[in-house]
C-alpha cells in the first residue's frame, strides 16, 4: 500500500519520473520525516514561486499538464485493473487510497493552521529580510493607498505578499490579518461547523486581497458593458493552480474591472474549479467578486443583503491569535465561517487567486508532509521545531473537513470500480431515453399541448364525422396533423413517441428512410408497394381505425418524422403528405427541424405548429447529472452544464459526448469538457459577425492558429470585408501604454496594408484562378489585421452603435457601379451630340465642374425665363436630358459640401423640367436610346443610334444628298445598285414626308442597308455589318414616327 | 457650347499647336499609306483633337458622320460565352472605342472587333479596297492579354484596317506593340502656347483680358490646354469683367482631396483615418479614378510637408499605387496610405515637437 501511496504521490510533485526512481530512497519512518520534509518543501516552493511570478501564466501549462497526466494515470490504471477482472484486486487498492487521501487532507489543514500559528513570531523577521526586493517595494505602494478597510498596522502584511513563498505568505499574512480584522469586525452571530474547509480558503485569500486592492490604483465607477475598461494590470499576474474542486459549491457574481483578468478569464478560471458563476447577486451567491469600490447596482445589492466584508474570516485567527493554545478555538473558525459562507462576501481578485492557491498548497503540502512518512529522508533537518506540534493537532481538528470534501477525486474512484460493467451494450442516448413524459427535458408546456391534442383528437374529428362536419371543420383551432420543429437531439421525436404511447396509441413511425414519394393513383397497385400507399391505406381506411376503436383494440398514429428532409426522391411528398391529413381518420404527427422551410410552406397550414424550444443549461445539467451518477461517473453540475452549453441544447449529442468521455475517464472535469468540447463546438455555422468578434475579442491571441483560419474562412468573402470595416474601430491591447496613440497608429498602418495584401491576392485568386491562395489570402485579409490590433472596441462617431458594422464596401461599390453608368450614359449622349469626342473620364475630371456651373448658374441668378431659356439650350446643344442633369448634380455632390443646387428656387427648377418637357416635341432625338421598333414586341438587342436633326439643321438635307450619293458609288460595283437605289429613294421619300411634319429625319444609311431593310435577302458581301445599319436606319424612321 | 469644344482645330491646318505634327500627318496621309499609329502624351494635350482632325483629312467630311452604339459581342470562350457589351462610335470609315472598359474580357473585344473589321472592307471611289481605321482610346489601361492578342491581329489585319492607338503613357503599352506602330509623342503645351490660344479664344469672344491673367490660367492648368480653356471659361462664368487678381477656381473634386490632405496633416488618429476613409469612398463614389485621387492627394500633401518627409512619402504614395493597380478594391489602398502617412507624420511630429 504504501507502494502505492508512494508512487502516487511522486508523480504528483515532480511530475517527471515515476515512482520507480524515487524508491530506492525511501526507508519508512513515522513522524519525523514530517519534520524534514517541511523546510525541505518551503525552500523549494519558494523558488518555484519566484520563478513562476517570473513567467507569469505560462507556468501554469505545466501544472495542468501534470494534471492531466495523473487522470490519465489513474484512469489507465482503472482500466487496467477492470481487465483483469479480478473482483479482489479491485477492490484491494482503492480503499488504501482512500485512507490515504484522507489522510492527507488532515496533514493539509493542520499543516497549515500550526504553522500559522507557530511560526509567526520566528519566521516573522527572517522572512521579511530574505523576501525578495520587490516584497518590499510592494509593501510601499500598499500602504499608500490602503483605504478600503481602515486596516493599518501592515507592516507585516505586505511583507506577507513579498517573499512569495507559499509556507511563509500564509504564516505572515495570518497574522496581520489577524490584527486587522480584529480591530475592526466583531459583530458575527451564529456558527456551524460545516465549513472549515472555505474557512481555511478565505484565509488564505485575505491575505493578500489588501495587497491586490492597493495596487489596484484608481478607483473607477461602475462600468457598463460595452465600456468596460481594460484591467489595468493585465496579465501582469500570475494565475495560480489549485485543487480541482476547490471552488465547489460557492456562486460568485462578478462586478466592475478585476485587476488582472478580463471578465471571462475570471468566468473560465472560476468554472474551472468548480465554482458557479451568476450574472446578479441572490440570497445564494456566497462572493462578489470586484477589485474597485464598486457603486453599482451589485454591490448595492450584496451590501443591502447585509454582507460583510470578506475579512470576516480572519477574525477566529485573530482570536486564534490571542489564544494560542486554546484548543477548541477551532470550533469558533468554523462557526465564523459558516456566517460568512452564509452571505455574501466582497473579493477581490488577488484573494480568489488566493483561495485557489490555497486549495493548491494545501494539496500540495499533503504530498509533501507524507511522502516523508514512507521513506526516511536522507535529507538533513534544517529547523523548524514546530512542525511535529503542528502534525500531532492535525487530527483532531480537521478530519470534519475531509468529510466534507467528499467528491475529491481519488475519494471516489473506488464507488466508479463498484459497479464496473454495468452498461449493456446500448449507447446511453437510447439507454436513458424518457420513459415517461414528465422524464423529457424542457418543453413541458409543449408535451402539454400535444398531449392535449392528441387525447381530443379522436373526440374532435372522428365523431364529428357523424354528427356533420360543418361545424367543427371550421374550427381554426383544430388541425388534424401537428407539426413538431426544434433543434436536432431536444427530444421531438421522444416526446411524440412517449405522449401515443401513454396515451394508448400505436405509433407508425416514417422517416427519411422510407421512400415516401407520392401515392400511385391507382390505390389498387396495393398497400404491399410504396409507404405512400400503405400511408394512404392506413389513413383512409375508415372502416378499420372506426373497428378498432370500437374493439378496444389499439388506436394509430402516424409519426411523419423528418418531413423536412422529404427530397428529390419523394416527389410530391408534402401535397401526398397535405392530401392524407386531409382524409386521415387518424392523427398524424410530422416532425421536422426547420419550420419555415420553403418545402414545408404550404404544410404549416395544415398543422398545428408546435415549436420545441433549447432546454435550459440548468435543465439539462441536471438530467445528465442523473445519468452521471447512474452510470456512475464522476461529474460536477458545472462541468455539465458546460457540457450543455457547449452542445448548443442538443441532449443526444450532450450524452454521446459524455459516453465517450466515460470511456477514458471516470472523473470529469470543467477543463475536459472545454478541450474536448472545444472541437465539436466549431461545428456549428457561425457568422461572418460572430466570426469578427471573435478574432477581434480581447483573447484572440490565444485563438489557435488553424481557429482562426476556420473562422476566417466560415465566410472568405464577408470577413475580409467586415474586417476591414471595423479595425480602426479596436483599441490594440497588444500596445500596453500608448501615451500618445503612436503605437496604435503604426499597427493601424500596418493592418491597412496586410488588409491590401490580401485584395492583391484575392485579385490573384480570382482572376486566375489560384485558389490554394485561399489560406494565405485570409491570412493577409482577416487574421493578421486581426492579430494586430484585437482589443477592446470603441466607438469613433457619435451616436454609433458599439457593433461591428457591416462591410461599407459592398454598399459603396453598388453605388460606385450605379453612377459609372449614369456617367456613361451621359457619355454617350455628350458623344452623340457630335459636339465633342471625349473620353468618360475627362469628362468625369475635367468637363463636370463647368458643365454643372453652366447648367445651375444661371437659374441662379438671371431672372426665370431667361435662365430656363439658356439652360435647355445649353442642354440641347449637348443632348443631355433631365436625367442626365441629375446625375451631373447627383456626382458633384460631395459631402460636408454645399448642394450644387442650393439657392435654385423650386419653382425656377420646375420650370426648367417643364421648358425642358415641351421642348421635347420639337426636340432633336440625337441620342443613343432604346428605340422600339413596331410590329417587334421586344426591344431590339442593340441599342441603337438615331440620329436625328432639328428641321432647322441646314446641313441635315445635303447631308443625306451627299450620303445618297456615297451610297451610290460605293454600290456601283454591286449587282443590286438599281434596286437598292430605288429602294433608297423610296425611303427618301417616305422620311421626306415625316420631315415634312417638323422633323427632319437624317439617317446615317447605307444604300445596301436601307434596301435589305425593304428586301431581305440584301447586301452579300457585307453580312453582319448590315444587318445593324438596317436596324439603325428603321429604328430612325420609327422612332421619328413615334416622336410625332 | 463649351468653349473648349468650339474652338476645337477641325483639320489639320488650323491647329495652333504642335503645328509641325500636324505638318507631318498631313504628309503621312497624302501618300496614303498610313501606318498603325501610336499617340502617346499627357491629357490635355491634343492627342485626340489630332487623331479626329487627322481622320477628317483621311475621309473627308464622312468622319464626321458618326453614330453612337452599344454594340454586344457574344463570344465563344471554351466552355462559356462572354456577353460583352462596349459602345463604340463609328462612322463609315472608321470606329472608335475604349476596349478597356470591358474590364479583363477587352481582349476578347480587341480581337472580335478587329477580325469584324476585317470582314467587311469598305471599297473607295477608285474600286480599290480600302482600310477602315480603328482608334482605341487609353490603351495603356488594356490588360496584358489584350495587349498580346493586339499584337498579333495588328500584323495579321493591317491589310485591312490601321490602328491608332492612343494613350497618356506609352511605358504601360507592352513594347511589341510599341514597336508595330509610328510613334507620335505629343507634348504639353508650354505656357506660352496656352497663353497665345487662351488670347485667341478671348479675341474671339470679344472678351476683355487683364494683362497676366491668361498667364495665371496656364499656370494653374498644368499644362493641360484643355483644363486651361474650361477654367478659362468657369472663370468667365463666375465674373466679368475680369479683375487681374481674380481666384481661379479649381475644380470641385481638387478642393475636396485638398480638404483631404488638409484634415490629415491637422491631426492623426483613427477617428480622423475614419473620417477620411469616408470622403475617400466620396470621391470614389463620384467616379473620380483612385490612382488620380492618390496622385493629387500626394500632390496636396506635398506642399506642406516638411522636406525631409517629402521623399519617403512619396516613396510609400508609390508604393501603394502599384499596389492599388495589382488590387481591385481601390479604398483598401488608398486607406493604407493614408494610415501609412499618419503613421509616419505622427511619428516625424512627436520625434520635433515632443
Amino acid at each position: 500500500m504504501s507502494d502505492i501511496r508512494k508512487w502516487f504521490m511522486k508523480q504528483h510533485d515532480k511530475g517527471t519520473g515515476n515512482g520507480n526512481a524515487s524508491k530506492p530512497a525511501k526507508p519508512s519512518g513515522a513522524e519525523k520525516p514530517a519534520v524534514i520534509s517541511q523546510p525541505e518543501k518551503s525552500v523549494q516552493e519558494s523558488q518555484e514561486s519566484s520563478g513562476r511570478r517570473k513567467t507569469s501564466k505560462y507556468f501554469s501549462k505545466d501544472k495542468h499538464v501534470k494534471d492531466e497526466l495523473e487522470v490519465e494515470e489513474v484512469s489507465a490504471k482503472r482500466k487496467a485493473q477492470r481487465g483483469r477482472g479480478e473482483l479482489d484486486s479491485d477492490v484491494k487498492p482503492p480503499p488504501g487510497k482512500k485512507v490515504h487521501k484522507v489522510e492527507d487532507e488532515d496533514d493539509d489543514e493542520d499543516f497549515v493552521t500550526p504553522s500559522r500559528r507557530e511560526s509567526v513570531d520566528a519566521t516573522r523577521s527572517k522572512k521579511l529580510k530574505s523576501g525578495v526586493g520587490k516584497g518590499v517595494a510592494q509593501n510601499l505602494i500598499d500602504e499608500s493607498d490602503e483605504d478600503d478597510a481602515g486596516k493599518t498596522k501592515s507592516n507585516l502584511k505586505p511583507a506577507g505578499r513579498g517573499p512569495g513563498g507559499k509556507n511563509a505568505s500564509a504564516t505572515l499574512t495570518t497574522t496581520t490579518d489577524m490584527d486587522v480584522d480584529g480591530s475592526d469586525k466583531e459583530d458575527v452571530d451564529d456558527k456551524d461547523a460545516k465549513s472549515s474547509k472555505s474557512g481555511g480558503r478565505g484565509r488564505g485569500g485575505r491575505g493578500t486581497s489588501a495587497g491586490g486592492r492597493g495596487r489596484g490604483g484608481g478607483r473607477g465607477g461602475f462600468m457598463n458593458f460595452g465600456e468596460r475598461k481594460d484591467p489595468p494590470h493585465k496579465g501582469e499576474k500570475e494565475v495560480p493552480e489549485g485543487a480541482s474542486d476547490c471552488l465547489a459549491g460557492l456562486t460568485f457574481v462578478i462586478s466592475g474591472t478585476l485587476d488582472s483578468l478580463e471578465r471571462e478569464e475570471a468566468e473560465d478560471l472560476i468554472k474551472r474549479y468548480g465554482g458557479r458563476v451568476t450574472g446578479s447577486v441572490s440570497k445564494k451567491t456566497n462572493y462578489l467578486l470586484c477589485d474597485e469600490d464598486i457603486g453599482g447596482r451589485k454591490s448595492a445589492k450584496a451590501k443591502e443583503l447585509g454582507f460583510v466584508f470578506m475579512f470576516f474570516h480572519d477574525l477566529p485567527y485573530f482570536m486564534l491569535a490571542i489564544f494560542p493554545c486554546f484548543p477548541n478555538i477551532h470550533i469558533f473558525v468554523n462557526i465564523f465561517n459558516w456566517i460568512a459562507s452564509y452571505s455574501t462576501k466582497f473579493l477581490t481578485e488577488d484573494g480568489l487567486f488566493d483561495m485557489i492557491r490555497a486549495s493548491n498548497k494545501s494539496k500540495t503540502s499533503i504530498q509533501e508532509s507524507k511522502k516523508p512518512l514512507d521513506k526516511v529522508a536522507p535529507s538533513p533537518p534544517k529547523k523548524s521545531p514546530q512542525v511535529p506540534e503542528t502534525k500531532k493537532q492535525v487530527g483532531k481538528h480537521v478530519a470534519t473537513s475531509v468529510a466534507v470534501k467528499g467528491l475529491s477525486p481519488a475519494a471516489s474512484l473506488p464507488k466508479r470500480k463498484d459497479q464496473p460493467t454495468a452498461q449493456s451494450g446500448l449507447p446511453w442516448t437510447e439507454k436513458h431515453r424518457p420513459k415517461v413524459p414528465t422524464d423529457i427535458v424542457g418543453n413541458q408546456s409543449v408535451v402539454k399541448q400535444l398531449h392535449d391534442w392528441l387525447s381530443d383528437w379522436n373526440k374532435k374529428f372522428l365523431n364529428t364525422d357523424q354528427k356533420g362536419k360543418g361545424k367543427k371543420q371550421n374550427d381554426s383551432g383544430a388541425k388534424k396533423a401537428v407539426l413538431l420543429s426544434g433543434n436536432p437531439g431536444i427530444g421531438k421525436t421522444t416526446s411524440a413517441k412517449l405522449v401515443s404511447q401513454m396515451l394508448g396509441f400505436r405509433t407508425i413511425e416514417v422517416n427519411a428512410s422510407d421512400s415516401r414519394g407520392k401515392a400511385d393513383a391507382k390505390i389498387e397497385k396495393g398497400i404491399g408497394g410504396s409507404t405512400s400507399n400503405s400511408i394512404k391505406e392506413l389513413v383512409s381506411n375508415e372502416a378499420l381505425s372506426l373497428n378498432m376503436e370500437r374493439s378496444q383494440r389499439p388506436k394509430t398514429v402516424l409519426i411523419m418524422d423528418e418531413v423536412d428532409g422529404m427530397s428529390a426522391g419523394d416527389r410530391g411528398g408534402v401535397a401526398d403528405l397535405i392530401a392524407s391529413i386531409k382524409i386521415s381518420k387518424i392523427p398524424i404527427i410530422c416532425i421536422c427541424n426547420d419550420r419555415y422551410s420553403q418545402k414545408l410552406k404550404s404544410l404549416v397550414n395544415y398543422c398545428l405548429l408546435l415549436n420545441f424550444r433549447k432546454p435550459t443549461k440548468q435543465q439539462m445539467g441536471k438530467r445528465l447529472s442523473q445519468i452521471a451518477k447512474q452510470e456512475g461517473l464522476q461529474v460536477n453540475e458545472i462541468a455539465l452544464e458546460e457540457l450543455a452549453e457547449r452542445v448548443n441544447g442538443d441532449m443526444r449529442m450532450a450524452l454521446n459526448q459524455l459516453q465517450y468521455m466515460s470511456l477514458s475517464m471516470s472523473v470529469i472535469k470543467f477543463d475536459d469538457i472545454k478541450q474536448r468540447l472545444q472541437s465539436s463546438s466549431k461545428d456549428e455555422d457561425i457568422s461572418p459577425f460572430t466570426a469578427v468578434d471573435k478574432l477581434f475579442n480581447f483573447n484572440a491571441g490565444k485563438l489557435r492558429m488553424d481557429e482562426r483560419i476556420n473562422l476566417s474562412m466560415s465566410d472568405p468573402d464577408l470577413v475580409p470585408l467586415i474586417i476591414q470595416e471595423n479595425y480602426i474601430n479596436y483599441r490594440p491591447s497588444s500596445t500596453g501604454k500608448d501615451d500618445n496613440g503612436m503605437k496604435r497608429m503604426s499597427l493601424l498602418a500596418r493592418a491597412a496594408e496586410s488588409i491590401g495584401d490580401g485584395d492583391i491576392i484575392n485579385v490573384q485568386i480570382r482572376r486566375y484562378r489560384q485558389w490554394q491562395l485561399s489560406q494565405i489570402g485570409s491570412l493577409a485579409s482577416s487574421i493578421v489585421p486581426a492579430a494586430l490590433l484585437h482589443g477592446q472596441r470603441e466607438i469613433l462617431e457619435q451616436g454609433e452603435n458599439n457593433y461591428n458594422r457591416f462591410g461599407g464596401w459592398l454598399g459603396k461599390n453598388s453605388t460606385l457601379g450605379k453612377n459609372y453608368r449614369l456617367l456613361e450614359d451621359l457619355h454617350v449622349h455628350l458623344l452623340a451630340s457630335h459636339e465633342s469626342n471625349l473620353g468618360r473620364m475627362t469628362l468625369r475630371l475635367d468637363y463636370l465642374t463647368l458643365m454643372l456651373k453652366q447648367l445651375t448658374n444661371p437659374l441662379r441668378v438671371l431672372p426665370k425665363d431667361e435662365a430656363v431659356e439658356k439652360v435647355v439650350e445649353f442642354m440641347d446643344f449637348y443632348s443631355i436630358s433631365m436625367e442626365d442633369f441629375d446625375t451631373i448634380v447627383e456626382i458633384s455632390k460631395f459631402k460636408g459640401h454645399p448642394n450644387p443646387l442650393d439657392g435654385i428656387q423650386p419653382a425656377v427648377k420646375a420650370a426648367l423640367t417643364r421648358a425642358y418637357n415641351k421642348g421635347s416635341s420639337s426636340r432633336v432625338i440625337r441620342t443613343a436610346d432604346l428605340i422600339k421598333l413596331p410590329g417587334i414586341k421586344k426591344a431590339p438587342k442593340k441599342r441603337v443610334a438615331a440620329m436625328l436633326e432639328p428641321v432647322t439643321d441646314p446641313s441635315a438635307e445635303e447631308n443625306g444628298e451627299e450620303f445618297a450619293v456615297n451610297e451610290e458609288e460605293n454600290l456601283s460595283d454591286t449587282e443590286e445598285l438599281e434596286d437598292s437605289a430605288d429602294a433608297e429613294k423610296q425611303l427618301q421619300t417616305d422620311l421626306e414626308s415625316l420631315s415634312s411634319k417638323g422633323i427632319q429625319v437624317q439617317v446615317d444609311l447605307k444604300g445596301s442597308g436601307s434596301s435589305s431593310a425593304k428586301r431581305a435577302p440584301a447586301g452579300r458581301g457585307k453580312g453582319s455589318s448590315q444587318a445593324t445599319e438596317k436596324k439603325g436606319g428603321r429604328g430612325s424612321g420609327s422612332a421619328s414616327r413615334k416622336r410625332k | 457650347m463649351l468653349w473648349v469644344d468650339k474652338y476645337r482645330p477641325k483639320s489639320l491646318d488650323k491647329v495652333l499647336v504642335h503645328q509641325d505634327i500636324a505638318e507631318n500627318l498631313k504628309k503621312l496621309v497624302m501618300e496614303q499609306d498610313c501606318p498603325h499609329l501610336l499617340f502617346y502624351g499627357p491629357s490635355g494635350s491634343g492627342k485626340k483633337t489630332l487623331i479626329m482632325a487627322l481622320l477628317r483629312q483621311m475621309f473627308g467630311a464622312s468622319a464626321d458622320k458618326v453614330k453612337v452604339e452599344n454594340k454586344n459581342w457574344k463570344i465563344d470562350a471554351g466552355t462559356r460565352t462572354i456577353d460583352v457589351e462596349l459602345t463604340t462610335l463609328s462612322s463609315t470609315h472608321h470606329v472608335e472605342l475604349n476596349p478597356s472598359d470591358a474590364g479583363f474580357q477587352d481582349r476578347y473585344v480587341v480581337q472580335e472587333i478587329i477580325k469584324e473589321m476585317a470582314k467587311n472592307r469598305p471599297i473607295d471611289t477608285k474600286g480599290r479596297k480600302g482600310f477602315k481605321v480603328l482608334v482605341l482610346n487609353e490603351v495603356d489601361k488594356l490588360s496584358r492579354e489584350a495587349q498580346h492578342s493586339l499584337r498579333r491581329t495588328m500584323e495579321k489585319y493591317s491589310a485591312s484596317c490601321r490602328l491608332i492607338l492612343c494613350c497618356n503613357s506609352s511605358s504601360k503599352v507592352t513594347e511589341a506593340v510599341r514597336s508595330r506602330c509610328l510613334n507620335m509623342r505629343i507634348n504639353s503645351p508650354t505656357e506660352e502656347e496656352i497663353v497665345k490660344v487662351l488670347e485667341f479664344i478671348g479675341k474671339k469672344e470679344g472678351l476683355q483680358l487683364p494683362p497676366g491673367f491668361a498667364s495665371r490660367i496656364a499656370q494653374q492648368s498644368n499644362r493641360s490646354l484643355r483644363r486651361a480653356i474650361l477654367s478659362f471659361e468657369t472663370c468667365r462664368v463666375q465674373q466679368y469683367p475680369f479683375t487681374s487678381n481674380q481666384a481661379i477656381p479649381p475644380m470641385d473634386w481638387e478642393e475636396y482631396v485638398s480638404e483631404i490632405a488638409l484634415s490629415m496633416l491637422k491631426e492623426q488618429s483613427p477617428k480622423r483615418l475614419f473620417e477620411v476613409r469616408g470622403k475617400l469612398y466620396e470621391l470614389l463614389v463620384n467616379c473620380i479614378p483612385p490612382d488620380i485621387i492618390l496622385k493629387r492627394l500626394l500632390y496636396e500633401l506635398l506642399k506642406k510637408l516638411d522636406s525631409e518627409l517629402k521623399h519617403e512619402i512619396s516613396h510609400w504614395a508609390a508604393y501603394y499605387e502599384h499596389r492599388l493597380r495589382l488590387g481591385q478594391k481601390a479604398i483598401f489602398h488608398l486607406e493604407a496610405f493614408v494610415a501609412k502617412f499618419m503613421s509616419i507624420y505622427k511619428g516625424f511630429l512627436i520625434e520635433t515637437f515632443g
